[in-house]
């Protein structure tokens, strides 16, 4: 045997598979352990021997940057090994997501609780950002939860680098609800500030506690972030109707977020907002973000243990109270607020091929009602 | 490890705008921990992987026809090197005509580096493996095209010459694909110095960049990139092009932290044996000596990888035996555990039996 493979087998040797909790798009995943510890891992199987052109993409981006980034808020990659023709990847063990527990009527959301899912959001995200890699997939089951509370960013697979400021990257990243109007737009030259999109769409949707822009399609998520926000003008976003698919989806009046996000303090509202900014370039940086009063304010976020959990019983506080944070009967625009959404926030068609794959599972969009 | 570079590192690294102000990523990189050596290191690695690799050859064919491998020459650490060497030589022809980016480029000679610190040319023939890492590193940098485009254009080769391999190849470098490269850095001491105010644009003219970069990119040919940190390979070359220049921003740089001692002294014997490095070794190796030594690889190389050859026969047969094995233990278990009633702590439908089994045969680590 090679030394090669030798080292291969040696490391396939650490870990145990044990019994298969889930399957995306392109992977299936195990619930495992480390043989010498113990410890619980996930192992993400990856089939390689099916895709005509190789190693998938989204597994090579998944690989090529879990192994560098290394940061409480982003996902562990503990190892990687092969067996036959599959990648395995090693990850940290990791309960629950963010879109199981906003979806959980039974658990009540402090202002305190959103404060700290915020907060490892942003400290990942800004770690992420500080080494040139921007996420591009940000939505809240993406965000998973560990045993201790502790957030952590996952799926790497539509992540790269930006260390080239005028390079010209797909606009077709992003979930569309999550997707932020310069994308829709057709901007090839974005930055950080799509990211940033995404979390402020997350943190508006942890108050509502359902999706706060569910666009129908790509131009109907246009007209619902200007029906929510109004529709940008030439000295709000400058240039913007020059983007290469810009088009006019009719004029909407800017609503405060007041009229939606009743209960929320001027701080909370005032760093969403910033997060929501058309202009990218003025939109908030996640170091900036993490600077903002609304974190050192009262109540200061929740302790990651103290965090609402998943629960199998359903006999934890009533949803009626909520958090004060919403009112669910306002007529906010554009916000279908009063009922869980029931839109599919994953809709991804297998077998795709790579060139378009990865994109493709990304942007196939189509309406399945569940 | 070159333990004794990382305190220079750090001090070159600082400097560069390219890579922000907090601890740049580089020094926490799988790069840096992982793929760095001392020179004598790598003399090191190299020379024991040849050794095991001619003794596990000669076993081979001895195994084959006792005595036969008696009047072989196999290929020493240095002749192995030259012909990967000559590899490297064809990577930016390729991307000429690809019209890859130099990422790309300068990504696929680290692959292909990296991947003979852990394997021997005698198993693997660099040709197919040169392929497969520019392959692979247009994934890797994200301008990945298709497979078919890609061999079409590249004479007596076919998809599967590149599939074959990729795997291997993505293992060999431990899955690290994230590589830091010497031009990236340069070109961050190049927006370093737009600043400099006492640094007027006629001292420093795009031609001296250009220069730098030629020489970064004639760094590649050589073990640089695995000896030093990208900045100082950049400094280098750099320095190569202009002294002057070069020691403009040491000192701008030891101007902001000053320490007992000045940046272009500590950076002195290093920079010295970089330049040393790529104006010895920075071009392709002469093409006839190395014809020399692919002529004696066809003879002196691993049966085991040859494609139809009967120690490679031998192998499969093995391998799949043993695999075969393997299945019909699994698929005996889980029979006897469904005859005891209750193989997963509780009690199966058909249907779930079925499916568990289903489940099992395609579980196949
Ligand atoms: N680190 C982990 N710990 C525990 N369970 C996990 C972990 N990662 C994934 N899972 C489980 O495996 C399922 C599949 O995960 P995977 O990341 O492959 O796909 P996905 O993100 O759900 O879908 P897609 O591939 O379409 O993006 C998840 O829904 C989750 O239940």
């Amino acid at each position: 045997m090679d030394a090669v493979e030798r080292a291969n087998t040696e490391r396939q040797k650490r870990w145990v598979k044990d019994q298969k909790v889930g399957e995306g798009t392109y992977a299936v995943v195990y619930r495992g352990r480390e043989f010498a510890t113990g410890r619980k891992v996930a192992i993400k199987k990856i089939k390689v021997g099916q895709f005509k052109d190789g190693l998938d993409m989204s597994a090579i981006r998944e690989v090529k940057y879990l192994r560098e980034l290394h940061h409480q808020n982003v996902i562990e990659l503990l190892d990687v090994f092969s067996s036959k023709t599959n990648l395995n990847l090693v990850l940290e063990f990791l309960d629950s997501d963010l879109e199981k527990i906003i979806k959980d009527r039974t658990l009540v959301f402090l202002p305190a609780d959103i404060k700290a899912w915020m907060a490892m959001t942003f400290r990942g995200l800004e770690f992420c950002h500080r080494n040139f890699v921007l996420h591009r997939d940000l939505k809240p089951n993406n965000l998973l939860i560990a045993s201790d509370g502790q957030l952590k960013i996952a799926d790497f697979g539509l992540a790269r680098d930006f260390t080239d400021p005028g390079h010209k990257m797909t606009c077709q990243v992003i979930t569309r609800w999550y997707r932020p109007p310069e994308l829709l737009f057709g901007s090839r030259y974005y930055s950080t500030a799509v990211d940033i999109w995404s979390v402020g769409c997350i943190f508006a949707e942890l108050m509502l506690r359902t999706p706060y822009l569910p666009g129908e399609t790509d131009m109907d998520q246009l007209k619902t972030i200007f029906r929510a926000l109004g529709t940008p003008t030439e000295e709000d976003w400058p240039g913007h109707t020059k983007l290469p698919d810009y088009v006019p989806v009719g004029q909407f009046p800017r609503t405060p977020l007041r009229d939606l996000f009743t209960a929320a303090t001027t701080d909370t509202l005032n760093l969403l907002s910033k997060c929501l900014i058309y202009e990218p370039r003025k939109r908030i940086g996640a170091k900036e973000a993490l600077h903002h009063a609304y974190f050192f304010a009262l109540p200061y976020p929740s302790h990651p243990s103290k965090l609402p959990k998943l629960s199998n019983n359903t006999s934890s506080r009533p949803l009626d109270e909520v958090d004060g944070n919403v009112d669910m009967n306002a007529s906010g625009p554009g916000v279908k607020a009063s009922a869980p959404n029931r839109l599919k926030r994953k809709l991804s068609s297998p077998g795709d091929e790579l060139g378009g794959r990865p994109l493709a599972r990304r942007l196939d969009f189509t309406q399945k009602r569940s | 490890m070159a333990a004794e570079n990382s305190t220079k590192a750090t001090s070159a690294e600082a400097g560069s705008s390219s890579l922000g102000k907090k601890k740049p990523l580089y020094e926490a990189s799988t790069q840096y921990k992982n793929w760095r050596y001392s020179p004598e290191r790598l003399e090191d690695v190299r020379t024991q992987l040849n050794a095991a690799a001619v003794a596990v050859i000669r076993n081979t064919f001895e195994a084959d026809e006792p005595g036969s491998s008696s009047g072989v020459a196999f290929l020493d650490a240095g002749e192995e090197q030259l012909l990967v060497k000559l590899y490297i030589s064809k990577i930016p022809q390729l991307c000429g005509h690809f019209r890859f980016p130099e990422e790309v480029e300068a990504t696929a000679i680290s692959y292909l580096k990296r991947f003979y610190l852990k394997n021997t040319v005698m198993d693997w023939h660099p040709k197919n493996v040169m392929l497969t890492a520019l392959f692979l590193a247009t994934k890797t940098t994200n301008n990945p095209i298709s497979l078919e485009a890609y061999t079409s254009n590249i004479p007596k080769t076919s998809p599967s010459d590149v599939l074959d391999l990729e795997f291997l190849v993505a293992q060999s470098l431990g899955f690290e694909f994230a590589v830091w490269h010497a031009h990236r850095a340069l070109w961050g001491i190049w927006l370093d110095l737009q600043s400099l105010p006492d640094l007027s644009a006629d001292l420093r003219p795009q031609d001296v960049y250009e220069i730098a970069l030629k020489h970064v990119r004639a760094s590649r040919f050589t073990d640089a990139e695995l000896i030093y940190t990208p900045s100082q390979i950049a400094l280098a070359c750099l320095s190569i092009a202009s002294p002057l220049i070069c020691q403009r921003w040491a000192d701008s740089k030891s101007a902001v932290s000053p320490s007992s001692q000045p940046l272009s002294e500590v950076l002195e014997d290093t920079l010295g044996a970089i330049k040393f490095m790529v104006m010895q070794a920075g071009q392709p190796p002469d093409v006839e000596s190395v014809r020399e030594v692919d002529r004696r690889l066809k003879l002196c190389k691993n049966p085991e990888k040859v494609v139809g050859s009967k120690a490679y026969l031998a192998r499969i047969a093995e391998d799949e035996h043993r695999a075969e094995q393997k299945r019909n233990k699994k698929a005996n278990d889980v029979r006897r555990a469904l005859a005891e009633g209750d193989p997963f702590g509780s009690e199966l439908t058909d249907k779930e039996k079925a499916e568990r089994l289903a489940e099992l045969d395609e579980d196949d680590d």
